[in-house]
């Protein structure tokens, strides 16, 4: 069957190896001396933390970079790509975390977008529809090709950018954590449709940092740290423990204590509350949730329904249209973020480049950006530099920010630590809620399991959580109740310990409303 | 980092080149060694370019008329920045050339008076001038600006006292650049002198709003033709636009500030031309003196500042220009007035 | 006022509003093709004025027509390439680059003019053209099909710019460069060659347009003579919503309304003349906030591509 998908002129992809990859950038060394090699038939996971060179090492088969050292081979012959026209050539496609589609041409545009036409002049997109068809029903990858890429939900676009690979003649298709957008059901959907084509001879290359994904898809895994190659290894035997192990250097806790705390008084009260997307339309169509002291409540769904925007309502940041937020018996729906924090809230953005910090700031500089007004960080109007500094050493002491020094420039620090460094300066004010926004999105697993256990820490002071996130792990570790969001609605509030995945990947489809 | 110094160099190098081209040509137009007492120096702003067939031209070739007269580039030195229809950026010339040791700086634009009124008093020893208007200043004390400006409605009426004797249709079309200044002047004394001699000629009068919109200075003489009219006249340097369409539907033209028969000699009938010679020699006699501002210079027909420039290749009638000369001659002697 | 309202009246504004968008068809459409595939280009204003004087000066000197109209355009694709260069190669803020080449333009063309022409001439430019058949048709022959070829020129880039934008596979990846340039380069499609390609198309259509003024529409070159056209063509691709029929649409509006004012005042119509002048301004303002579509806004308008940025 895969004769008839490799029919851009090129022999059968039966082998790639890369050997000796070195890849530098400016301060960094992405890829170490990387070898790695994987064959027809074989979905290979690429295991490793955010920054330990997985994207990086697949751009390079992929055309996007130039490797500084080493070589690819290709069936056993030596091969160099200036251009993903090349690999794509070589019968290799990629599936972007971020699409490559644009939102304004339709599937079959899409599709046909670089393709030779065989009309001089004119598009042949009635032969490319066909052959989207064709395609479609071999590999049961359901898709209008007449839609307009806009229209299309998160799962379908992503089946869009396969049928565009396979379009193209791809015999391996290189996947970047393609789970991260889904809902449950569809991962499940994506993983039938990878098995598939495995089983007619394609090669997968599955990159990501989610152990049950990797051990569920996997045939063989390659595990990545800091550019380099920990190990290779077959799925069968594997464990999380060990593999996790592999990626970060050191045991990490599986399952975290979670003592039953006594939920409190209502801290934080969200009365049918609606606001406008960006786009006009309502983003929120009357959520409600109270979040108790001493409670987490998860908040949980596919990303794009709601969440940024109630997490901007709560923050002060998006006004809210109709509806009440009550914090701590006081009505601040209208409040400014200055209120907010008075009234005792904490916020964590989503955007912590944009809207939680100033990257061209200072460590120091970014530690009292809310409190530079108060004793003991200014004195009149002048700023206490020395209090200032020694404040912000000891929380980047005891929350173990990373920085060379209190003046680096946020921007030169990594992800985990930016993130370490804002909930330094949210805890540090001991807040009677908090208000956290995707905390551990783009965060290495270990800064994330050290944030988890700050925010489990908060909840046995008392403080009431609101964890607003869209990887369902988190949710499902450190939650007391869930509450799932689908375009703008709370389709229902569980108890973590009475619900089951499933349950929740219907909520989070929209399907059930319980 | 070697590609982002190659970057910035090469930005550096457009950049450079950008502003050298842009920059406004502030060339002296006659070369001259270091500047001697024996040599008067003379520096213009004007606000379009020195060559525009209109306002500016005609006081830069009395400029170079006068330079000859006094016995050419070693007895005048001439320098003029063009195209500075911003009013700061003129003013930053002017005010180079003031403190470069000009013995006169002229400013040839009436939006240039506030500017000149806060320079002057900061060069006592520089004498200014600036048209058209009247105002030196004197009132604010201060002694060193000369004023100029031309009673363009006296040519404009005896135009429009040929324009409707010429005229088949009994239609007449003026284009003006905006409804103020010596463009207003002109075209109202065009209109008199039309209604004068045919008091039921239509007169039909459009703006464009721009100096410098020939498209749309175009349009707007193409419209007046569609409407009937068979004699056009215009004022400001866009006005070439309109010449152009005349000249394509052969209707006649009456030129303002600047001879225009050489752009369409088959249709324009005369111009009314300033001659800024007179007042330029009276003010270099004057700073020659010391005495370096306080009057004020209008251009009439009296003091031959105004001239009507006939297009020898284009044959007036008899009748029409012995009217013509008749209405001349009645404004000089004050039989005809016209108001402006 | 009541003569205002007659057929004649109305031919007249139809041909002179004809004649007056001729000049931001060209400019207008060049640039769409450049917004587009995300190349903001405020030059227009500058390379209309040196297609201007560049097709004006050959013309005058070689007495060919054709051969001034070929420098022009040839002008404009220099003066395109080196916006792209500006602007794509080395990454510069294109606003920024854009003032720039329209004042140096702007500069140059007066420079040279001076040099060379030395002061306002007029010559014999490109003559009307009546269509048989169609130009016989009373009023309307006169009005539509009794024009210079550059203005009939203007008219069918429009259709044709709308099946090149939309039918080709040219077509396709200007749209997806302006919209997504990650995807298109995932694609093997070079981003930079595109927006090469565009950008000194629509130099070359900006020369043109320069080029319809000095050698079709007015006939002769004056400093400065477009006045700040060039701008008002890039205003007129967002008006048009990135569509050249919304390009057209715009074009004629602004043009249109810009001939009745002059109507208006021909007429004698008791409005001051500074009200009349506006009118095009106001109403494609309005025009704009009532029919604003920002549908097809390329997204990577005015942003530089680099690859492996995410």
């Amino acid at each position: 069957m895969s004769e008839t998908v490799a029919n851009n002129g090129h022999k059968k992809l039966q082998e790639v190896q890369m050997v000796g990859i070195v890849k530098r950038f400016p301060g960094v060394l992405a890829n170490d001396h990387v070898d790695f090699d994987v064959h027809a038939g074989e979905i290979h996971a690429l295991l490793g933390e955010n920054g330990a060179g997985k994207s990086t090492l697949m751009r390079q088969l992929y055309g996007l970079y130039r490797p500084d050292e080493g070589k690819i081979l290709i069936n056993g012959q030596e091969r160099l790509f200036y251009s993903p026209e090349d690999a794509i050539e070589a019968g290799i496609g990629m599936i972007h975390q971020h699409f490559m589609l644009v939102p304004s041409l339709t599937v079959t545009e899409n599709v046909a977008l670089g393709l030779k036409s065989t009309r001089l002049f004119a598009l042949d997109l009635d032969k490319v529809e066909r052959r989207i068809v064709d395609l479609s029903e071999q590999y049961g990858l359901k898709i209008d090709p007449k839609a307009y890429i806009w229209q299309l939900a998160v799962g379908e676009q992503q089946r869009v950018e396969i049928v565009k690979a396979l379009y193209r003649g791809a015999d391996l298709l290189i996947l970047d954590e393609p789970t991260a957008v889904l809902t449950p059901q569809e991962v499940e959907d994506l993983f039938k449709t990878l098995h598939q084509m495995a089983q007619v001879g394609h090669t997968l290359i599955f990159i990501s940092h989610k152990l049950y994904e990797v051990l569920s898809i996997s045939s063989r895994i390659t595990v990545l740290r800091d550019g380099r190659v920990v190990g290779s290894r077959p799925t069968e035997g594997a464990t999380r423990a060990s593999l996790a192990q592999m990626m970060v250097g050191r045991p990490i806790i599986q399952q975290y204590d979670r003592p039953a705390v006594v939920a409190g008084e209502m801290c934080l009260d969200i009365q049918d509350i609606y606001t406008k997307s960006d786009r006009g339309g309502d983003a929120l169509k009357g959520v409600s949730l109270s979040v108790h002291a001493g409670e987490i409540l998860g908040l949980a769904g596919v990303s794009g329904n709601g969440q940024r925007e109630l997490a901007e309502c709560l923050g002060g940041l998006r006004p809210v249209r109709q509806g009440k937020v009550i914090l701590n018996g006081k009505d601040v729906t209208r409040a400014s973020p200055r209120e907010r924090i008075a009234a005792g809230q904490s916020y964590i953005p989503e955007e912590r480049m944009r809207e939680g910090a100033i990257k061209e700031f200072s460590v120091a500089d970014n530690f009292v950006l809310e409190d530079h007004g108060k004793s003991p960080y200014a004195r009149g109007i002048f700023l206490n530099l020395n209090a200032i500094r020694s404040q912000a050493r000891s929380v980047i002491d005891a929350y173990n920010v990373k920085t060379p020094s209190l003046d680096t420039p946020l921007k030169n620090l990594s992800g985990g630590n930016i993130q370490k460094l804002i909930l330094a300066r949210e805890l540090s004010r001991h807040p009677k809620v908090l208000v956290a926004s995707q905390p551990t999105r783009g965060v290495d697993i270990g800064a994330t399991e050290y944030i988890h256990l700050r925010l489990l820490e908060q909840r046995q002071t008392g403080t009431a959580t609101l964890l607003i996130s869209e990887d369902l792990d988190e949710i499902r570790a450190l939650s007391d109740r869930i509450a799932v969001i689908y375009e703008g609605k709370i389709m229902g509030i569980v108890y973590n310990s009475e619900t089951t995945l499933e349950q929740l990947g219907l909520m989070m489809a929209g399907v059930t409303e319980k | 980092m070697k590609p982002v110094v190659f970057r910035v160099s090469l930005l550096a190098v457009i950049a450079t080149m950008l502003l050298a081209a842009c920059a406004p040509a502030a060339a002296p137009a006659t070369p001259t060694a270091a500047a001697s007492a024996s040599v008067f120096k003379i520096a213009v702003v004007f606000p379009s370019a020195h060559n525009d067939a209109a306002f500016s031209q005609s006081m830069y070739e009395a400029l170079l008329t006068v330079q000859k007269d006094m016995g050419g580039p070693s007895k005048v030195e001439i320098a003029y920045s063009e195209n500075l229809f911003n009013v700061p950026d003129a003013a930053a010339a002017i005010r180079d050339y003031a403190s470069k040791g000009y013995n006169l700086v002229i400013a040839h634009g009436s939006q240039y008076g506030t500017s000149l009124e806060q320079i002057a008093p900061d060069f006592p020893k520089t004498a200014f001038a600036w048209g058209t208007s009247l105002d030196t200043f004197q009132e604010a004390g201060i002694n060193n600006v000369f004023a100029y400006q031309a009673d363009a409605e006296q040519g404009g009426y005896v135009q429009g006292v040929m324009a409707a004797m010429l005229s088949k249709s009994g239609v007449i079309g003026i284009t003006g650049p905006v409804e103020a200044g010596d463009a207003k002047l002109y075209v109202d004394g065009f209109k008199q002198g039309v209604l004068a001699t045919k008091p039921n000629d239509k007169v039909n009068i459009t703006y464009t709003g721009s100096f410098s919109d020939v498209s749309l200075m175009a349009a707007a003489a193409t419209t007046q033709i569609q409407n009937g009219a068979d004699v056009l006249t215009g004022s400001s340097q866009s006005v070439v636009g309109a010449i152009g369409v005349c000249k394509d539907k052969n209707v006649l033209w009456f030129g303002q500030q600047w001879d225009q028969a050489s752009l369409a000699p088959s249709i324009v009938v005369s111009s009314q031309v300033y001659d800024w010679v007179p007042t330029l020699e009276d003010m270099i006699a004057l700073v020659q003196k010391g005495v370096l501002g306080g009057k004020g210079y209008t251009l009439t027909f009296a003091n031959k500042g105004l001239v009507i420039q006939y297009n020898p290749s284009y044959t007036v009638p008899a009748d029409v220009k012995s009217a013509a000369d008749a209405a001349t001659q009645g404004i000089i002697d004050g039989k005809i007035t016209v108001q402006p | 006022m009541s003569d205002l309202f007659t057929l004649s009246v109305l031919m007249g504004i139809i041909v002179s509003g004809i004649r007056l968008a001729t000049p931001y068809l060209f400019a207008a459409i060049g640039e769409t093709f450049a917004q587009t595939s995300g190349v903001l280009n405020l030059g227009v204003e500058g390379i209309m004025l040196m297609g201007a004087f560049s097709g004006f000066y050959i013309a005058s000197t070689t007495g060919s027509l054709w051969l001034g109209l070929l420098t022009a355009a040839v002008v404009g694709i220099l003066m395109g390439l080196l916006m792209a260069l500006v602007s794509v190669t080395l990454q510069a803020e294109q606003g920024i680059s854009g003032i720039g080449l329209s004042l140096f333009g702007l500069g140059l063309s007066s420079l040279l003019f001076e040099k060379t022409i030395v002061s306002v001439v007029a010559i014999s430019g490109f003559q009307p053209i009546r269509i048989p058949i169609l130009g016989n048709i009373p009023y309307i022959g006169d009005a539509l099909f009794d024009h210079s070829i550059l203005v009939y020129a203007a008219f069918l880039l429009v259709p044709l710019s709308i099946y090149v934008l939309n039918h080709t596979p040219i077509g396709l990846k200007i749209r997806a460069v302006g919209q997504n340039p990650q995807a298109a380069d995932s694609l093997g499609i070079s981003v930079a060659k595109i927006r090469y390609l565009t950008v000194s198309f629509g130099g070359m259509m900006a020369g043109i347009a320069g080029a319809s003024l000095s050698l079709a529409l007015i006939d002769l070159f004056q400093e400065n003579m477009t006045n700040g056209m060039g701008y008002i063509a890039v205003a007129l691709v967002y008006f048009g919503g990135w569509n050249p029929l919304g390009v057209l649409g715009g074009s004629l509006l602004f043009s249109f309304v810009n001939a009745f004012q002059l109507w208006l005042q021909v007429k004698g119509v008791q409005i001051p003349s500074n009200i009349a002048l506006m009118m095009p301004y106001v109403l494609t303002i309005v025009a704009l906030a009532f029919a604003a579509n920002r549908a097809r806004q390329p997204t990577a308008l005015d942003k530089p591509f680099e690859r492996g940025e995410s």
